[in-house]
C-alpha cells in the first residue's frame, strides 16, 4: 500500500509538473520552443486538470497522514517523500499560479546588473531589457524588503545572466529555505506529523515549490529567531527575526510575541511554547486577513501563519489550517476559467473559500456532539 | 502695407520668438519653507537621500527632483517677496537642474535606454521655463534686500531669473 502511494505521488508530481508548463506565457522568448498556450485557449480543461490535481494532492496529503497514524510512515519514509517533492516540482515552470518569480529576478537585475536601486528606480525604466516583456510588476519599485533584495544576489549572480540558469538559482534559493523551515520546525518538536502536515500541505508545496513565493524566506527567519530564543541566544534570536521582518514586513505583526517570548525567557521563565504558537498563529492571522487593506488575499500569504498553526496542535487550528489551503488553492480556479479578475470573479474567489471552512467547521460541530454523546 | 507683412514674416521666420508650449509635467507641492523648524531637518533628510538615489538613473531623478522642489520654493519666495531666498532657491535649483544631465550621459555611456529620462528631463525642462517666465513678467527687474542689523544686497532679480532660463533652455 505505501509503495503505491509513493508511486502514485510521485507520477502525480511529475504530471503536475508537465501540467505547469500549459501556463507558459507567449511573451516568454526563453520558453518559446515550449509554449502551447493550452492553459489559455483551454480554459475549461486547464481548471478541470488544476481542481483534479489540486483534490489528488490533499488525497495523498491525508492519506499520508493516516499512514503517520498508524505508525505506518517512518521518519526515513516522510524525508524521501519531501526529497522527491522538492526534487520533482524543481523543474517545474514557476509562473503556473503567479508571476511572481519573475519581479524577484527583474528586482535582482535592477540591482546587481544595472546597479540602481530597486526601490527608486522601477525595472521597466529600463527600456528594451528582455524581462520586460513577461514580468508583470514591472511598473512596480521594490515590494519587499531589502534582506530579501540583498538575498536574490546569490541566485541572481549564479545565474551567470543565463535565464534558465537564473530561474533554476532562484528555485533552488527557496528550495533550500523550505527544507531549512522543516529542519527548524523538526527542532522544535521532534514530531514527524508537524513536518508531513506543514512539508506536504499541498498549498506550501504548490505556492513554495512551483510559485517559489519568498514567504517561507520570512518564515524560516522567524522560526529560527524562535528557536534561538529556546537555546538561550538572544541577540542573535532578535538579529534573525529583524532579518525576517526586512525580508517581506508581515512578521513585524509577531512582535509582541516575540518580545514577549524573548523576556520571557531572558528572566528565566518557563515558556509554554504551544501558547507562545497559538498567539504567534493569531497575529499572522490578523495580517494574513488584513491584507487585502493592502491589496487582496493572495493564496501564499496562508504560508505566515501556517507554521505556527502546526505547531500548536491544536485540532480546530489544523481543521481550519487544511481547510484553508484548500479554499485558498480553489481562489485560482474563476481566474483560470474565465480569464478575468472582474465579473463574477471575485464573488466566486470568497464563496469557494468559505466552503471548505464551512464544511470543515461543521465536520468539528459534528465530531464534538458525537463525543458528547459518548 | 504688403512690405511690412513681408519683413514681418521675415523676422519671425529668422528670430523665432521663445515660446515653449504648455508642459503636462507636474511640480510638486511647495515643501516646508527656510524658517520653518523642519526646513533644517528636511535638507538633511535631502542630504541623505541623495545616497539612497545610487546609480545613474537614480542620481537624475535625485537632481531633478531637487531642481523642482527648489525652483517650487523659488517661485513660492517670489511670491511673498523674499527676494534673497527666492534667490538662494532659485541657485540651487540650477546647480541640481544642472547635475542631471550629467548623470544621464553616465547611464547611456552604459549602454542604457535613456529616451525615457531624456523626454523626462526635457518636460521639466519646459515647465521650469514656463515657472521662471512668468515669473519673470510678474517680478522687479532689480531690488534691494536690507535686512535688519545687515547691509543691503542688490538683487537683479530678471537678471537671475533670465540666467536660470538660459540654463534650462540650453538642457532642451
Amino acid at each position: 500500500m505505501k509503495k503505491i502511494l509513493f508511486i502514485g505521488y510521485s507520477v502525480t508530481l511529475v504530471a503536475l509538473t508537465i501540467f505547469s508548463y500549459a501556463f507558459i506565457d507567449q511573451h516568454l522568448l526563453y520558453y518559446a520552443s515550449f509554449y502551447s498556450g493550452f492553459a489559455f485557449i483551454n480554459r475549461l480543461t486547464t481548471t478541470a486538470l488544476y481542481c483534479f490535481f489540486i483534490v489528488l494532492l490533499f488525497i495523498f496529503y491525508f492519506l499520508f497522514i493516516r499512514l503517520l497514524k498508524q505508525k505506518k510512515l517512518s521518519v526515513k519514509d516522510i524525508k524521501v517523500l519531501i526529497g522527491m517533492t522538492c526534487l520533482l516540482l524543481l523543474f517545474s515552470y514557476p509562473a503556473m499560479l503567479s508571476y511572481d518569480i519573475f519581479n524577484y529576478i527583474a528586482t535582482a537585475k535592477v540591482l546587481f546588473f544595472y546597479h540602481e536601486n530597486p526601490f527608486v528606480i522601477m525595472p521597466i525604466a529600463f527600456l528594451g531589457d528582455p524581462l520586460l516583456a513577461f514580468t508583470h510588476a514591472a511598473n512596480k519599485v521594490a515590494l519587499y524588503g531589502p534582506v530579501w533584495i540583498v538575498l536574490t544576489g546569490v541566485p541572481y549572480l549564479l545565474g551567470g545572466g543565463n535565464f534558465f540558469l537564473t530561474l533554476m538559482s532562484f528555485k533552488i534559493l527557496v528550495v533550500l529555505f523550505y527544507l531549512l523551515t522543516l529542519f527548524v520546525l523538526w527542532q522544535f518538536t521532534k514530531n514527524p506529523s508537524t513536518i508531513l502536515l506543514f512539508g506536504l500541505n499541498p498549498l506550501v508545496v504548490l505556492e513554495t515549490l512551483t510559485s517559489n513565493h519568498n514567504d517561507i524566506v520570512m518564515m524560516f527567519f522567524t522560526l529560527f529567531a524562535f528557536l534561538l530564543i529556546k537555546q538561550k541566544k538572544y541577540l542573535f534570536a532578535f538579529c534573525f527575526f529583524v532579518l525576517s521582518i526586512l525580508i517581506k514586513y508581515a512578521t513585524i505583526f509577531l512582535l509582541p510575541v516575540f518580545l514577549f517570548t524573548l523576556w520571557q525567557s531572558y528572566r528565566q521563565k518557563t515558556i509554554d511554547w504551544k501558547k507562545s504558537f497559538f498567539f504567534s498563529t493569531l497575529a499572522m492571522l490578523a495580517i494574513f486577513f488584513l491584507s487585502p487593506l493592502r491589496e487582496e488575499l493572495y493564496p501564499w500569504y496562508a504560508i505566515w501563519f501556517l507554521p505556527f498553526a502546526f505547531l500548536t496542535e491544536k485540532k480546530i487550528l489544523l481543521y481550519f489550517s487544511i481547510a484553508m489551503s484548500f479554499g485558498l488553492l480553489l481562489r485560482y480556479i474563476p481566474f483560470m476559467y474565465l480569464g478575468t479578475y472582474f465579473g463574477p470573479t471575485p464573488l466566486i474567489r470568497i464563496v469557494v473559500t468559505g466552503i471548505p471552512l464551512f464544511i470543515a467547521g461543521l465536520l468539528l460541530l459534528f465530531q464534538h456532539k458525537l463525543l458528547k454523546k459518548r | 502695407m504688403k512690405k511690412i507683412v513681408v519683413i514681418a514674416l521675415l523676422f519671425l521666420i529668422f528670430f523665432p520668438p521663445h515660446v515653449f508650449a504648455e508642459s503636462d509635467y507636474v511640480l510638486p507641492y511647495p515643501s516646508s519653507m527656510p524658517g520653518n523648524k523642519l526646513y533644517l531637518v528636511e535638507q538633511l533628510k535631502d542630504k541623505f537621500m541623495q545616497y539612497w538615489y545610487f546609480g545613474n538613473f537614480g542620481q537624475c531623478v535625485y537632481n531633478l527632483g531637487q531642481a523642482d522642489k527648489y525652483l517650487v520654493e523659488a517661485k513660492t519666495l517670489f511670491e511673498y517677496k523674499q527676494y534673497l531666498l527666492a534667490n538662494q532657491a532659485l541657485q540651487k535649483s540650477d546647480y541640481y537642474f544642472q547635475r542631471a544631465p550629467f548623470f544621464l550621459e553616465n547611464a547611456r555611456k552604459e549602454n542604457k535606454n535613456i529616451s525615457v529620462q531624456k523626454t523626462v528631463f526635457h518636460d521639466a525642462a519646459r515647465k521650469h521655463i514656463e515657472v521662471l517666465q512668468k515669473a519673470e513678467s510678474e517680478l522687479p527687474e532689480n531690488f534691494i534686500w536690507t535686512p535688519e542689523k545687515s547691509s543691503p544686497t542688490a538683487l537683479h532679480i530678471k537678471q537671475i531669473i533670465s540666467k536660470s532660463i538660459k540654463i534650462r533652455t540650453q538642457g532642451l
